[in-house]
């Protein structure tokens, strides 16, 4: 698995597709794909955006940390992309804190278990693992 | 030796401190300054508690200073390696203490001194503060100098400090 983080609008996206030559129907944007629908696609698949996910599960009231882990066990040559959401000031809303901690949570859960972990800023990728 | 850590929240920024003063102080005693005040909330106070009890197991000792640091000197005897964290929430209490609010250019007077002669007192002295720059800037006239202070205080801190780490998603990327 491969993780890109960054900022919003920062072109993670785009970043990857070209870098891996992803097809269009293989990357999930603010979704995980189900077991069915990955085990459909041969290749590469990019989940983009997986904190607007996290956010949902949350929610939901799921579990974003185990379902992201099973996932990425099942499927270990995807690229994982996450917004940077945790360097602003501390929310005054419960809910947003606790989303801001736990995608902080996931995020370093999985940059350790990432083969690569990318960092992007203004379209230009940082290798930071 | 000072050493600066920079990051946001839940980025593995305090993993990494406690890392760095473990192994600075070569498996001696080392003090753990927290600057965080608990209040009232019961999760809160359990979350703290539980934070302590694992630190014990790592041989910190804890000391509690909410405002003006330095003092925390007066309680170090075994040794003079320590932990502070965080500035962030340190600004927070000398800004706001007592619900007075007390302007920029005070605070980051107060600040800058406690952690100058702090670390002037200590040998080893990991600093751990907080990024909470990168959203958005529409904020209430409070919140700004709040930032404001902050950020005078963490370019200063890098001028202080021998290294400085940016921790980004549980890695460490060192600045300086």
């Amino acid at each position: 698995m491969k993780l890109i983080i960054g900022g919003y609008a920062q072109g993670k996206l785009n970043y990857a597709v070209t870098k891996y030559n992803v097809a269009e129907d293989h990357v999930f944007e603010s979704t995980l794909p189900t077991n069915e629908e990955a085990e459909k696609l041969e290749g590469k698949i990019i989940v983009s955006s997986i904190h607007k996910w996290i956010r949902k599960r949350i929610k939901e009231g799921g579990r974003p940390e185990e379902e992201i882990s099973s996932f990425v066990k099942k499927n270990p040559d995807c690229i994982i992309i996450c917004d940077e959401i945790g360097n602003g000031i501390v929310p005054m809303d419960p809910f947003e804190r606790v989303y801001r901690e736990r995608t902080g949570r996931i995020q370093v859960k999985l940059a350790a278990d990432a083969e690569e972990v990318e960092r992007v800023v203004c379209g230009i990728a940082q290798k930071i693992k | 030796m000072i050493t600066l850590v920079y990051g946001g929240s839940a980025c593995g920024k305090s993993q990494y401190a406690e890392d760095t003063i473990c192994r600075l102080s070569e498996g001696k005693s080392k003090y753990y300054i927290a600057t965080m005040q608990v209040g009232d909330d019961e999760e809160n106070i359990e979350r703290v508690e539980k934070h302590r009890e694992m630190r014990k197991e790592k041989g910190f000792t804890t000391i509690e200073r909410q405002v003006d640091v330095k003092k925390a000197l007066d309680e170090m005897a075994d040794s003079k390696n320590a932990l502070l964290e965080c500035v962030s929430n340190l600004v927070a209490n000398e800004m706001f203490f007592g619900g007075e609010i007390i302007g920029k250019e005070d605070t980051v007077r107060k600040v800058k001194d406690g952690l100058s002669k702090l670390a002037e007192g200590t040998e080893n002295l990991v600093i751990v503060t907080n990024n909470v720059f990168e959203s958005d800037s529409d904020y209430d006239e409070i919140t700004l100098s709040y930032m404001d202070a902050l950020g005078e205080i963490n370019t200063y801190l890098t001028t202080l400090a021998d290294e400085v780490y940016e921790v980004v998603v549980g890695i460490p990327l060192r600045i300086k």
